[in-house]
């Protein structure tokens, strides 16, 4: 018997994600017109359906595991490297912060830079210089280029953009 | 022969310099994306979405037709070439490819796969040409009953017949269809899973969770769970031409698969992976070397690449004449579609026949350029995968975020594409398949429009979707579709107790 407490977390998930929409379903008006149904018929049923499938993952998950889940044998994989899943979050949420006032070049050096060094690079200088000449590559040809408009930041008395 | 008269007309449109050149474009930027490991085409096609911005529809599209070619080819090399298929439709090919490259016959193997992908690619196209008219005239008669039905059909191929497992594929297709009722109601114009967050009310994009997914979900995976293991990439060795006995065992594998693959693409079934897998045991078991298999039988990768091709095309014609998309890459082609203001379906045909056309043609167009330019290009490709993974997958985060972030300049999608990205990362850690949610975010607004128009034209009467006949057909084969592999396992399991 296998039993992995992930996948009773996963399934309780589905399962309040369901119970989630159902609530939010309670605030949606029921009015309609020809149809008889509102917009708060198709969220029912979703809410229906969540919760169903996170029944059947939670029976599964508590009567010996979920069902044909891959062999640990086909799975080439190693432990869970929690440095890399945290260098390359940071990244992302560093990236989210900078965007605004520092500008798309220099969020994506730096996005660029962590994300190097989740995968084990050593040499952060070096990936940051690469990170910068390619965001800003980048930022030249969307903003020059294609008119999309991008924040140039603390850079955009030099570059140009928003 | 109204389709040829249409095609004719579409050769005209993609044939004129300026298409001919997106087309090219497309075909490259496709293919060197796709090579990059871990960037399936699903992923290409979302990242490349922002650069057609500044194009007229039949560009755009006609660019994206050479991306979704370029991008598949761009795959198969990679599969061959260093074993990590970037989507579960190439891994047969990897199963025979990477043998052959390990025995210094990677030339071969990425030969038979281009010029099988082209053989596929073209036959499959013809089949289209010759189908979507006849799709087209049925399609006309549907009302609004007759679609919700053949979405359920979809929505239940893709999600529970499909995957591994019915229950993951059902979890992911109901979250999908979730995160499909956030922003404002079409019908009444009510907001709905907002919580009053404008960037919320436009709802959600499915580039966004195409690439949450994909992206930063396989990029989190990767560096989690993998990058720390050796990797292998083979050398790019051996002639690249086939020897005369390659050719004999080459051709009749990729007929065999084109005959397999289409028609999987093109019932709204969705998904090369069962096309590739069956045509590997076919070949496996049609083969005169079957001893060669496992350790590099060209027929094992001949039959899957043209399977998963031919499969590829044949998505198109629910896509085109249906406007239904069944794997996560039509799903995002349609997104493509969408943001021209482009609703295919029957009418398009009509309404605008010279984009349809020229898009078909553009595909006759596009599998030739592939051919030409590519083979010979293969050792430039090659060299794209000896890019260092630090480096290669922190650029593929830089567009990512920067896909995201255009849509409204603003750092709540990137939030959004964060939080894909946590839940793309724990469905690849727990085998829960991607593609459902993704079909289900983008066709789950378009179901409940048409289940609510039904119901208006039948003033809130539901027997409609049962006593109209197609509709009733559609919602008996989808019952049937779930109701019989459970009663067959069933009864095993009573046998065998």
């Amino acid at each position: 018997m296998r039993r992995s407490g992930a996948e009773v977390a996963l399934s309780l998930a589905v399962l309040a994600l369901g119970a989630g929409v159902a609530f939010g379903t309670v605030f949606l008006p029921a009015q309609s017109g020809y149809a008889r149904i509102g917009p708060n018929f198709i969220p029912a049923v979703v809410a229906f359906g969540l919760i169903v499938a996170g029944a059947f993952l939670l029976v599964e998950a508590l009567s010996g595991g979920w069902r044909s889940m891959p062999e640990p044998a086909e799975r080439t994989e190693h432990a869970l490297h929690r440095g890399a899943f945290a260098w390359i979050s940071g990244g992302l949420v560093a990236h989210m912060a900078l965007m605004q006032w520092a500008g798309f070049v220099l969020a994506g050096a730096v996005l660029f830079a962590c994300v190097a060094r989740g995968f084990g690079s050593a040499r952060a200088l070096r990936d940051a210089l690469v990170g910068l000449a390619l965001a800003l590559g980048v930022f030249l040809f969307f903003v020059r280029v294609l008119n999309v408009s991008l924040p140039g930041g603390w850079l955009t008395p030099l570059i140009g953009g928003l | 022969m109204e389709a040829f008269a249409g095609l004719l007309q579409g050769f005209d449109v993609a044939l004129k310099p300026i298409n001919l050149l997106w087309g090219f474009i497309g075909v490259t930027l496709g293919t060197f994306v796709g090579v990059l490991p871990g960037v399936g085409p699903a992923l290409t096609v979302a990242m490349l979405l922002p650069l057609t911005a500044q194009l007229d529809p039949t560009g755009a599209l006609i660019m994206f037709a050479g991306i979704y070619y370029g991008a598949m080819f761009g795959g198969s090399t990679t599969t061959i070439l260093l074993n990590t298929p970037g989507e579960s439709a190439s891994i047969a090919t990897a199963l025979e490819g990477n043998k052959m490259a390990k025995a210094g016959r990677a030339g071969p193997a990425l030969a038979t796969s281009a010029i099988g992908s082209f053989v596929a690619g073209t036959i499959a196209v013809v089949l289209l040409t010759l189908l979507a008219p006849v799709v087209v005239e049925v399609a006309l008669k549907f009302g609004p009953a007759e679609y919700f039905a053949l979405m359920v059909f979809a929505f239940t191929t893709v999600a529970a017949v499909l995957g591994a497992s019915t229950t993951r594929g059902l979890a992911s297709l109901f979250v999908g269809l979730m995160l499909g009722l956030v922003g404002i109601d079409s019908q009444t114009g009510q907001p709905r899973f907002a919580f009053g967050v404008p960037e919320l009310l436009d709802g959600i994009d499915v580039v966004v969770l195409a690439v949450g997914l994909f992206a930063v979900g396989e990029t989190l995976y990767v560096a989690a769970y993998t990058s720390r293991l050796p990797e292998t990439l083979e050398k790019m060795s051996g002639s690249i031409w086939m020897s005369a006995q390659d050719w004999k065992r080459s051709v009749p594998a990729w007929l065999r698969a084109t005959a397999i693959g289409f028609p999987f693409g093109s019932i709204p079934a969705g998904g090369a992976e069962i096309p590739t897998f069956l045509s590997y045991s076919l070949e496996k078991k049609l083969s005169k070397y079957p001893e060669e298999f496992g350790s590099g039988a060209i027929e094992g990768v001949a039959g899957p690449e043209a399977a998963n091709n031919a499969s590829a095309t044949g998505v198109l014609v629910p896509l085109l004449t249906l406007g239904i998309p069944t794997s996560a890459t039509a799903a995002i082609l349609l997104t493509a579609f969408q943001n021209y203001g482009i609703q295919p379906g029957p009418l398009l045909f009509q309404i605008q026949p010279d984009l349809v056309w020229g898009l078909i043609a553009s595909m006759y167009v596009g599998n030739v350029i592939l051919l030409v330019l590519n083979l010979p290009l293969i050792g430039i490709w090659v060299k794209v995968l000896s890019i260092p993974r630090p480096m290669l997958y922190a650029g593929i985060l830089v567009f990512a975020t920067l896909g995201a972030y255009s849509l409204h300049q603003s750092w709540v999608d990137l939030l959004t594409l964060y939080v894909f990205g946590l839940l793309g990362f724990l469905m690849r850690r727990f085998d829960i398949p991607v593609a459902p949610a993704v079909i289900g975010l983008i066709l789950g607004p378009l179901a409940e429009t048409q289940f609510r128009r039904a119901l208006s034209i039948s003033q809130g009467d539901a027997s409609v979707f049962l006593t109209q006949p197609i509709s009733a057909a559609f919602l008996a084969v989808t019952a049937a579709l779930v109701v019989v592999p459970w009663l067959v396992r069933r009864r095993r399991a009573s046998k065998l107790g």
